[in-house]
């Protein structure tokens, strides 16, 4: 099975942009305090009022945007089956009735030839398990098993 | 691949909200100008410094956020492709 091998530059990119701009953004926040354009005590004047609704949204957009590049980094590593793929409990349900859906969710790089040896026979055991439980005779199960460990030795 | 479905991969969500800053950058840029707290003819003030300079910030590092993802998301394209390839003929194959 080919890896697809994971690129995170983009990623990291992205979120070191996002925390450079949320920094600029705290900045912009205390920046009438101290520049002391401000005058203490006083009301706010129109550059302390346009430096705060300016800063307090570019930090929590900077915010934003780092969630939305760390998800991409998460889902890049789930992709490349560096993280483990997040099972849904439906799909765990299925997985008992499906067993060619928990060959791809063994991580690829995992996979060594012993691995996929014993995945191919658990794949083929849980196969007749259900067929059994289907009322499907004894035979197509047995068949299955036959193809697949001829595949093996082939 | 599809156009849209690389266009989606090279600007992802994250770019978008880099582009929103982008353009709040602009607004920094001219705000003191805009707003006028600036006074006509006279040396900047603290103020329009600072919000100019943090304005200019803004619009160079989320630019650079944008066209780095976007080569670098360029680069990755031909890559995922040929391994698609490579998948796709070692199924045909097996």
């Amino acid at each position: 099975m080919p890896t697809t091998q994971p690129t995170l530059g983009k990623y990291l990119i992205g979120m070191a942009v996002s925390l450079l701009i949320f920094l600029a953004g705290g900045w912009l926040i205390l920046a009438p305090f101290a520049l002391s354009y401000q005058p203490y005590g006083a009301d706010w004047v129109s550059q302390t009022t346009n430096n705060l609704a300016t800063g307090i949204p570019v930090a929590v957009v900077a915010l934003v945007a780092f969630g939305f590049f760390f998800a991409a980094l998460l889902g890049a590593l789930r992709a490349a089956g560096v993280l483990a793929v997040r099972k849904r409990p439906e799909a765990q349900g299925q997985a008992a009735f499906q067993p060619a859906t928990g060959l791809a969710l063994v991580p690829a790089p995992a996979q060594s030839d012993l691995d996929r040896t014993l995945s191919t026979l658990a794949a083929a055991l849980a196969a007749d398990l259900s067929a059994r439980r289907q009322g499907g005779n004894a035979q197509v199960s047995d068949q299955s098993i036959e193809q697949v460990a001829t595949r093996r030795e082939a | 691949m599809s156009v849209g479905n690389a266009m989606r991969r090279l600007v992802p969500p994250g770019s978008l909200v880099l582009f929103l800053l982008f353009l709040t950058g602009i607004w920094l840029a001219i705000s003191p100008f805009a707003m006028t707290t600036q006074p006509s003819g006279q040396p900047w003030i603290a103020s329009t410094i600072n919000t100019v300079a943090l304005g200019g910030v803004l619009m160079i590092v989320s630019l650079l956020g944008i066209v780095g993802y976007m080569a670098l998301g360029l680069r990755d394209l031909p890559r995922e492709a040929q391994a698609r390839q490579e998948a796709d003929q070692e199924t045909t194959s097996s």
